[in-house]
């Protein structure tokens, strides 16, 4: 029996077989370099951001997926956690909150995830789209509590330092540029971020932020303070 | 009690789940500090003995200054508490803030100046919720204290007002509008606007503040008629000052240092 290994009779020859590999291979590296030029001309990133603005169908499609945690609305949900209303938010304030979760200045595990990827562009239509909704609140504080925070938060707490909310957040709760509205927020959120400032906002010291105003704010109030001023801000409009 | 209270984690969609959280860590909280006193306790016979002479000089070196001063002096935490309170609005270093409300520099601010403006705040001659709040708490100690403090403060100018009317302004501010028998600012606010006494400094105040001051003047101001006060004299300039012009001279003392 004759064992050798035979060559196929259509099988070209070596140099030949060679000169093609080369030419199959060149062609192969010439069209992956042509689809990267392409793909490269068409997202034209090289610009200044500024010049870059996210397409009304990109800002869409990033708004649904807000607003599977924020409510349909952007009015706030009660998931596992207390989701803050983002409708009727300041732009200036909601851009600021962005890049501090991105720079872990403000530490929330789930937020930096999603904040990290959002381009500035993206950033600035987003939080420009919240401002425009308007849905009432959800109203969802103690009622008995009411009539103390309104007092609190018109009159402030002299003898406790603490300075009265409507002076920075207006008698109507719906803030000014970088000062956040609160008015309809969460009750259960507004608690929370109260009780927690010195331990999620302004986390990286050598680089202080906005948040540092309302440490000794959120540092003087008491928890029946802070539950009565969040109750009184839930229901307003 | 705050310093637990600021250590409570808090999770979960209802207050209550909150609430128990809380009172866990005050528990633990408790418990270490207890650990730590007895703790404490350890140290030599000798580090004891010289701390209660100290403690013993200390009281006796207090109550004899306190026998000498007549009015009961403000403690550096409450002094220091109060000034995080007012640069809460007032700005850090007191140079202003635009809240809500544009808040007014009180930064180089004469300290008779900013004593006569909290008292007539209490008794209501100038009309201010917020500041009659604030103000009707403080002490005359506590007052003293305070405006003296912010008088020594002098960060640079916040702002912000439209650099086009600041040459309009300052002829204002120098000349005056003889037309409408305005005297120049500068002849009691000063060349520099430093203010001086009674009179206030204009010099790096907030354009904004200044324009809703002049222009709501007569609603704010001198509100007790049997009991005139100092912003009388201001009553007539601010009357007769157009908005342009208000806006002109605000623009230009706002840019001053």
């Amino acid at each position: 029996m004759d064992l050798r290994v035979r060559r196929s009779k259509t099988a070209p020859p070596n140099e030949e077989r060679g000169r093609r590999l080369r030419s199959v291979v060149g062609l192969v590296l010439a069209l992956q370099v042509g689809i990267l030029a392409f793909a490269f001309a068409v997202t034209g990133r090289t610009g200044d951001a500024a010049t870059v603005v996210a397409s009304r169908h990109g800002v869409d499609g990033k708004l649904e997926y807000c607003l599977e945690c924020h409510g349909a609305s952007g009015q706030g949900y009660h998931g596992f956690y207390p989701i803050p209303r983002l409708a009727g938010q300041q732009t200036k304030y909601i851009e600021n909150q962005l890049y501090a979760f991105i720079e872990r200045r403000r530490t929330n595990s789930i937020m930096f995830n999603v904040a990290h990827v959002l381009s500035p562009a993206m950033v600035a239509g987003l939080a420009e789209h919240f401002r425009s909704l308007s849905p009432g609140p959800i109203g969802d504080g103690p009622r008995g509590l009411v009539k103390a925070g309104e007092q609190i938060f018109q009159n402030g707490i002299p003898d406790a330092n603490v300075a009265a909310c409507s002076a920075c957040h207006g008698p109507d709760g719906t803030g000014n540029d970088q000062i956040p509205r609160l008015a309809g927020q969460l009750y259960p959120y507004l608690v929370k971020t109260l009780a927690n400032w010195a331990i999620e906002r302004g986390q990286k010291p050598a680089n202080p932020d906005t948040s540092a105003i309302m440490k000794p704010v959120a540092h003087s109030l008491n928890k029946p303070q802070i539950e009565a001023v969040a109750a009184y801000i839930s229901y307003l409009k | 009690m705050l310093m637990l209270f600021r250590n409570c984690r808090w999770g979960g969609s209802s207050t209550s789940d909150v609430a128990s959280e809380c009172e866990e860590t005050v528990d633990q909280g408790l418990r270490r500090a207890q650990a730590r006193s007895v703790d404490q306790r350890k140290p030599r016979r000798s580090l004891q003995l010289a701390a209660r002479a100290a403690a013993i000089v200390l009281v006796l070196a207090s109550t004899a200054q306190a026998a000498d001063t007549s009015a009961p002096a403000v403690s550096k935490h409450d002094l220091q508490a109060k000034i995080d309170y007012c640069e809460t609005c007032h700005g850090l270093s007191g140079r202003g803030f635009r809240g809500y409300y544009p808040i007014p520099r009180l930064a180089g601010q004469p300290p008779v100046y900013l004593q006569n403006q909290l008292q007539a705040f209490t008794e209501h001659r100038r009309k201010n919720i917020i500041m009659f709040n604030v103000a009707h708490v403080l002490s005359p100690e506590m007052e003293t204290a305070l405006t003296s403090y912010f008088a020594g403060l002098n960060p640079p100018p916040l702002g912000g007002a439209p650099k086009d009317l600041v040459s309009a302004g300052k002829q204002i501010y120098e000349q005056g509008i003889s037309a409408s028998d305005i005297p120049p600012c500068a002849s009691c606010h000063g060349a520099d606007a430093k203010g001086n006494d009674a009179f206030p400094r204009l010099a790096g105040q907030l354009n904004d503040y200044i324009f809703n001051k002049l222009t709501n003047f007569e609603k704010e101001r001198g509100q007790k008629p049997e009991e005139p006060d100092t912003s009388a004299i201001m009553q007539p300039i601010a009357h007769a000052l157009t908005e342009p012009q208000i806006k002109a001279v605000a623009a230009y003392v706002s840019s001053l240092e």
